[in-house]
């Protein structure tokens, strides 16, 4: 039926039903607000579309519902990406090794070398100094061949020399990188509240969980309670401890701060994961 | 090289934070809008970061284009169309492209048909955009051809005209190269592609919201009819008010492959979904189709439209609303 004529008949029902509602106060008021409630249906059953002026197409619902060119269009776009991969990947790569540079300043993991090697070294803060760590990071990491290769890394490392020499740290670049953890600088300076507090990261791989629970004002157990990534979490925290593997949530706690090693392989998850301990750990500390 | 085009007609000024380029690409002007910083990181986003990636999200639409054009005679798929009856091994782009088209052929029963190339080269639709020189290929034959008239073997990645054709990827190409794009800028918590009607709009606007996209009158110029909010969507709006063409000043540019002239029952469509070559192939073929045939299509593959009739009827998705 026409929705104009629906319309119509909808007005004409309510001024019935008021009419039948005011002449006969003893039976008709049931029936006449009865009237005027299927009017009122009709009408707003109707204006909607009205207003829109929608044509909606109904289909019939055996009709099959197919996906495959949706599915086919996303797998066109992968296997392409991924065949055009390497003439993007050079400068995807510059792309990529300047935000650790960046980061590095900011949250991620300053080997410092040991307090014991380097007594004097009032000059290892690890988050205000920016520079020097960044390529020391850079130059720790002998399994990640590509970023060392990046010309970027090659040119600051020369500009940065000098504010090396500060810290002349032999030692520190033979150590594997887990063992060139940082001192317990950090802790120095906690002054956290007790509690269980959790916090969000997240990278283009999706969104990481970090509950840090705070005993005695310090960093007592660092957990991540939703993985949400495309990939395991399993590749910043392994499921056994102590098997030699990067183990972000422990490094958390050793070194009492959100400082921690960067994972080849895992860059951005690892970099959700210390995110997601700044935002916690900002929680306990307001 | 190809000349850069500044266009801020569009766009309020840029901001700091975010990188705006215009480009003439494709026959038309591709517009690349990044915003803010990479997602999931803290620190300030480096301004020439955005502008790396600009340049990479631009790259997809040379590359593809150098693959996909018709109107060039040294572009891979001429150089296809020379070789009948033999398998040609071609690059990926070219490939998934034509595998693509023949797969919404298939399910469109032909509405939408890649082997449109040479009727569209007749009607005059033939013009280089760039240095405006013209092409005119001789096919040996005038047989009517049709997507079935081309083989693909997935394997050795080859593909066989088994008469002689050529293919026309102009839907599928465009919207391809922004969904290269689109993944190109994928780290961005922000950025919207425009290329000529193909849109891909990832995450939020500059201020926080889901992109809001206007479509356009079909008949009033300057109009908008509809306006919708989307994110992580591509949107695609196709109308018979672009391109007319050189030799009938009724025709446009998009055919019924079944009949070789214009398709005449729609104003415009716009589409929406995962990603843009889907959402421009669909709106090829709803043009074809005509409206109620078109939402029917849309309904069945699982993705969105609007269709307006050349009387201005709206035609709609029941899912389109929920973009309002």
């Amino acid at each position: 039926m026409d929705k104009s004529t629906l319309l119509l008949a909808a007005i004409i029902l309510a001024v019935f039903g008021a009419s039948v509602a005011a002449g006969h106060p003893h039976w008709g008021t049931f029936t006449g607000i009865a009237i005027i409630l299927l009017a009122a249906g009709l009408a707003t059953g109707t204006l909607p579309l009205h207003s829109q002026d929608f044509v909606e197409e109904r289909t019939s619902p055996t009709q099959r519902i197919s996906n495959g060119l949706i599915t086919l269009s996303s797998a066109a776009i992968v296997a392409i990406y991924a065949a055009g991969y390497h003439r993007t990947s050079p400068a995807a790569h510059r792309f990529d090794s300047q935000i650790p540079q960046q980061r590095t300043s900011a949250t991620i993991a300053i080997a410092t070398p040991p307090p014991a090697a380097n007594p004097g070294s009032s000059a290892a803060p690890p988050v205000s100094s920016s520079a020097a760590p960044a390529i020391k990071k850079n130059t720790k990491r002998p399994s990640t061949p590509s970023r060392k290769a990046a010309p970027s890394s090659a040119s600051d490392s020369a500009g940065s020399s000098a504010s090396s020499t500060s810290t002349p740290s032999p030692a520190s670049s033979t150590n594997p990188p887990i063992e060139a953890a940082a001192p317990p600088a950090g802790a120095a300076k906690s002054a956290y509240k007790d509690g269980v507090y959790l916090g969000w990261g997240s990278c283009r791989h999706g969104d990481i969980e970090a509950s840090v629970t705070i005993q005695d004002g310090k960093i007592a157990l660092v957990a991540i309670s939703q993985c949400l990534t495309r990939y395991s979490c399993g590749w910043i925290a392994p499921k056994i401890p102590g098997a030699g593997l990067p183990d972000l949530p422990s490094q958390v706690v050793e070194r009492q701060g959100p400082k921690v090693d960067y994972i080849s392989g895992a860059t951005e998850s690892s970099y959700a994961f210390a995110d997601a301990v700044v935002a916690a750990l900002s929680k306990a500390t307001e | 090289m190809h000349s850069l085009m500044q266009s801020s007609q569009h766009y309020p000024r840029p901001q700091s934070n975010e990188v705006i380029r215009t480009v003439a690409l494709m026959g038309t002007f591709v517009t690349v809008h990044v915003v803010g910083r990479v997602a999931g990181h803290k620190g300030e986003t480096d301004r020439t970061e955005r502008e790396r990636a600009v340049d990479r999200a631009l790259d997809w639409f040379y590359k593809i284009e150098e693959c996909c054009t018709r109107f060039e005679v040294g572009s891979e798929v001429m150089r296809l169309a020379t070789q009948v009856g033999v398998p040609v091994p071609v690059s990926t782009i070219l490939f998934e492209a034509v595998q693509f088209a023949l797969a919404v052929a298939e399910e469109s029963e032909g509405a939408f048909d890649p082997t449109v190339g040479y009727a569209m080269e007749s009607l005059g639709f033939n013009r280089e955009y760039r240095t405006g020189q013209t092409i005119r290929t001789h096919l040996d034959s005038n047989f009517p051809v049709s997507y079935r008239d081309v083989r693909l073997d997935a394997e050795r990645q080859t593909i066989t005209l088994l008469r002689p054709l050529i293919l026309d990827l102009g839907a599928v190409a465009k919207g391809l190269a922004v969904d290269l794009a689109a993944r190109e800028l994928q780290s961005f918590k922000s950025f919207a592609i425009n290329a000529g009607g193909d849109l891909y709009l990832g995450g939020c606007n500059p201020t926080g919201e889901p992109w809001s996209i206007g479509i356009r009158h079909p008949r009033n110029d300057g109009e908008l009819i509809d306006s919708i909010r989307v994110s992580n969507r591509a949107v695609c709006t196709s109308g018979d008010y672009e391109k007319r063409a050189a030799a009938n000043e009724q025709g446009h540019h998009i055919l019924d492959p079944r009949t070789g002239s214009s398709a005449n029952a729609v104003a415009s469509v716009t589409v929406i979904a995962s990603t843009a070559m889907l959402a421009d192939a669909l709106a090829t073929a709803a043009f074809v189709l005509g409206p109620s045939e078109g939402i029917q299509l849309f309904q069945r593959l699982g993705v969105d439209g609007l269709i307006i009739s050349p009387t201005l009827e709206l035609y709609a998705t029941r899912g389109f609303r929920e973009y309002h």
